[in-house]
């Protein structure tokens, strides 16, 4: 347990000695949701959209892609750092320490993950509260309780996807590649932008990631559009059962190969 | 031995220009080699912008139902949703070349150890920067090509083949800018610890208040006018006209002079950077740590 | 003697963190001048200035004071007729493309330095042949051994064939078999045969003692002595070494009451502890020495030696070759 703490704080350490990084992370997010926003003024000629709002729920489209913003960035956190945080250490020339100590790497894997979700969450905290502040978005958090529990469930998911990215790090060191592609998959097919029912392909392919559903729910709840709070919520809730498992084997899978090929700090 | 040391016939003017021009041919070279033995990440290039591209697409789709929009075509003469986006999508991927590929250059020499062993050659530090300008621009140029080709058939759209030469000019105005802003952050690379963070926001900065998916008419008072010093804003408002027929908001002649002083202005303030930083770098000793 | 010389350096100074609390002085008025053809070791500990030094010369730091040239051109005005002559050689770091072969290395190092097209592939075929690396031109350098990297980095700086070479730590980190093939390189076919001007830093002792035909010695960015091996030897008041081989633990105060014992060096190597003093007379100082020693540590070996560069050096600056 106390290896999951010191690993937050460590990594929290390194992290306040790139103060610009931080504030970066906090702002991206919402500055890559203002070219969609003059998009929709330059197609539409005003903020809401009736067809917009016949695939959404809601006509809105400002909101609804400034949550998905908001959102993604579980998922941006999730699989990009995670897929790098073991390539970090080889940089920094410890992976091969920190594999060898006498914990299972499983707890330094927890403990980044714990980490990175906890730095999420805190940028969207602070996003939440410039979009409503500054850009006067409109929420509703009345239903606090499901909405952590909706966001509780996608981290649980994400970072099964997380596992599984840190994992290829080990296996191919040129990892960034193969993180990105990851991160298309879940950014072109998940409603991060879009509700996918724009295409019959994003639609099929939405079913199989977590964060289709999470971004639903925590829409419905912070925009009051009608969802069904059961489906998505146990839809989620299996997900992760699985994916946790799942990246935690091809975690281990392919520590014990690189182990027994001897290519763990190679770069 | 003494005749060995006297100058040699390299730095005669021409000699020394052909030189530098080598030098930055080797260095392009030298790039595509070590780029080709990544092969998973070379063929990810090629992917990458259509990730990029899609979902303005797809948020287009969902917001007019369809493909075409008649409040564009009031605003700019064109309809097509897609065609307007496309083009503006395909050249901005230039400012990839400037901010990372050339801003990135220096920054792999340092992670490769090889920095200071280049920086000892008999050649001035922008030839390095000049080579991966022009690897970075042959790179993107085969993205580019590769992308057009691939959208272009997939949507059926329709390209005015007359305007290509003219297109072809006002890209190659707005690139020259575009090396400015690339030699800059490649100077600020070379002081600045976390360079990247500079080098995306301001390719953020950029991308917002570049027409590149809306025309200039869209934009708020204040971003309207920062987008007038930049020679992206000029290159795709050309490229769209000469490819497409949108409707100038500025006149040609305006257009071709703005995009050279901008392309003068930024390249000597790029030189500027980077000498200052140079210089900086050396005096603080801070070349080869990262 | 100036018009003879191939690097003449005046009065350089390089400060680092200038006016703040932790400034560093790393070259601290330092001033030499080396001929024509000569071998000039620059020797002292790590964080002497010597690589800082190496870095001022070859122009890929700006001084803050005084002045250098090689090969008669000034390092602060004319900086890329500087690097037309010079080859920069850095021990125990990558100075090559990994992912590159040596040929594919070679080609672009030799371009960016200005050698004709017509020439390189000659250029190319001699270095790899003299380096015994011609059946690995096709491999990619990370596959190659430390050792092989290190003689691949020295036919890069050969490329342009340059008059003056600045060789920093050439052995840092390789094994014995291709240390001694770089270190007979350095002396054998670079500086006699080909007649280049060498300047050469090192902590290693031996090395700077075997290769150089003069040595500056160098500690807290300034240089303490500058003379050939033999006479900075000579120069030792004492006249032999006592060494003694032992394990345990030993402070120089033990001994500070020997009078006839001077410049006292306590180092450590493969689990041993090497005391080692200057005196005219062994033999007398000895029983008391093996008396002071006894209670602390367990004496496996006695010997008597001529006082080497490392006695040279504490003598003169207090402090060890190894310290830092």
């Amino acid at each position: 347990m106390w290896v999951i703490v010191e690993e937050v704080r460590k990594s929290f350490a390194i992290l306040f000695a790139y103060p610009v990084e931080v504030v970066f992370w906090i702002f991206s997010p919402l500055l890559w949701v203002i070219p969609l926003v003059f998009q929709g003024k330059a197609l539409i000629g005003a903020f809401s959209s009736t067809p917009f709002g016949a695939l959404a729920g809601t006509d809105e489209f400002i909101p609804y892609v400034l949550i998905g913003a908001i959102i993604s960035t579980y998922m941006f956190s999730a699989v990009w750092s995670m897929g790098n945080s073991f390539r970090d250490e080889t940089y920094y020339g410890t992976l091969e320490h920190i594999l060898s100590a006498p914990v299972r790497p499983v707890y330094i894997l927890v403990g980044k993950g714990v980490y990175n979700s906890v730095l999420s969450t805190l940028f969207v905290i602070v996003q939440l509260l410039i979009c409503v502040f500054i850009f006067g978005l409109e929420i509703t958090l009345a239903k606090i309780f499901p909405i952590f529990l909706f966001l509780l469930l996608l981290i649980v998911g994400l970072y099964g996807i997380g596992f599984m990215a840190a994992a290829v790090t080990l296996l191919i060191k040129e990892s960034h590649g193969i993180i990105h592609l990851f991160e298309y998959v879940l950014f072109l097919f998940s409603p991060i932008r879009y509700p996918v029912e724009v295409n019959p392909i994003t639609k099929t392919i939405s079913v199989f990631i977590p964060l289709t559903y999470a971004l639903i729910a925590l829409r419905g709840l912070l925009l009051n559009i009608d969802f069904n709070f059961w489906k998505n919520s146990v839809i989620l809730l299996g997900i992760d059962c699985a994916i946790i498992p799942l990246g935690l084997f091809i975690f281990y899978k392919i520590e014990k190969r690189t182990k027994t090929r001897g290519t763990l700090a190679d770069y | 031995m003494r005749e060995e040391r006297q100058p040699s016939r390299l730095w005669r003017v021409k000699d020394r220009v052909f030189h530098y021009l080598r030098a930055i041919n080797a260095e392009n070279i030298k790039e595509w080699r070590i780029e080709l033995k990544y092969k998973p990440d070379f063929i990810r290039q090629f992917f990458e912008p259509f990730v990029y591209l899609f979902p303005y697409f797809l948020y287009g789709f969902a917001l007019l139902g369809g493909r075409y929009s008649e409040h564009l075509r009031s605003l700019t003469g064109i309809s097509d949703m897609i065609a307007y986006t496309f083009i503006g999508y395909l050249f901005i991927g230039f400012l990839n070349t400037a901010c990372w590929a050339m801003g990135f250059s220096l920054r792999k020499e340092q992670w490769f150890g090889t920095l200071e062993t280049i920086f000892v050659a008999p050649v001035p530090r922008w030839v390095y920067v000049a080579g991966m300008a022009l690897h970075s621009t042959c790179h993107q140029g085969l993205i580019m090509l590769i992308q057009a080709v691939v959208i272009t058939t997939f949507f059926a759209i329709v390209l005015q083949t007359s305007g290509l030469f003219l297109s072809l000019v006002v890209v190659l105005l707005m690139l020259l800018g575009l090396y400015g802003l690339g030699i800059i952050v490649a100077g600020l690379t070379i002081a600045l610890k976390q360079w990247w963070v500079v080098s995306e926001a301001l390719a953020t900065l950029i991308v917002v208040v570049t027409p590149i998916a809306y025309p200039l008419a869209v934009l708020p008072f204040v971003l309207r006018k920062v987008s007038m010093f930049l020679p992206t804003t000029y290159g795709i408002i050309g490229v769209r006209h000469f490819l497409l027929g949108e409707e100038l908001v500025v006149g040609l002649p305006t257009i071709i002079l703005r995009l050279s002083i901008i392309l003068v202005v930024w390249l000597t303030f790029g030189m500027l950077v980077f000498l200052i930083m140079d210089r900086f770098g050396r005096k603080r000793g801070s070349l080869s740590i990262y | 003697m100036l018009e003879n010389s191939d690097i003449v350096v005046e009065a350089l100074c390089k400060v680092f963190k200038k006016g703040k609390p932790d400034e560093v002085r790393a070259v601290d008025g330092v001033g030499f001048s080396i001929r024509k053809g000569e071998l000039f070791g620059l020797l002292g500990p790590n964080g002497a200035g010597k690589t800082t030094l190496i870095k001022c010369i070859s122009t890929l730091l700006i001084p803050d004071g005084g002045s250098a040239s090689v090969g008669g051109f000034d390092i602060k005005r004319e900086p890329l007729r500087v690097r037309q002559h010079i080859g920069v050689l850095t021990g125990g770091e990558r100075s090559l493309y990994w992912k590159l072969t040596p040929v594919e290395n070679l080609r672009y190092f030799a371009t960016l330095y200005g050698v004709p097209r017509k020439v390189i592939k000659d250029r190319i075929d001699y270095l790899l042949d003299l380096m015994g690396l011609t059946d690995k031109a096709s491999v990619r350098v990370e596959k190659l051994s430390s050792g092989m990297k290190q003689k691949l980095s020295l036919a890069r700086v050969l490329a342009h064939d340059p008059p003056i070479l600045l060789v920093d730590e050439p052995t840092l980190g390789l094994d014995p078999y291709f240390a001694r093939f770089i270190r007979d390189f350095i002396k054998n076919e670079l500086n006699k045969k080909l007649h280049k001007t060498i300047l050469l830093t090192t902590h290693y002792m031996d090395e700077a003692d075997e290769l150089c035909d003069r040595i500056a010695f160098m500690n807290r960015g300034k240089i303490e002595a500058l003379d050939t091996p033999d006479r900075l030897k000579q120069s030792m008041p004492q006249k032999q070494t006592l060494e003694i081989k032992c394990q345990g633990t030993l402070e120089k105060e033990t001994f500070s009451d020997v009078r006839e014992a001077a410049s006292i060096n306590i180092s450590h190597e493969d689990g041993f502890v090497y005391l080692r003093m200057n005196t005219d007379n062994p033999e007398v100082i000895l029983s008391s020495i093996i008396e002071l020693i006894r209670e602390k540590a367990q004496i496996f070996s006695v010997r008597v030696t001529v006082p080497t560069l490392e006695d040279v050096f504490v003598h003169l600056t207090g402090a060890s070759l190894k310290d830092g």
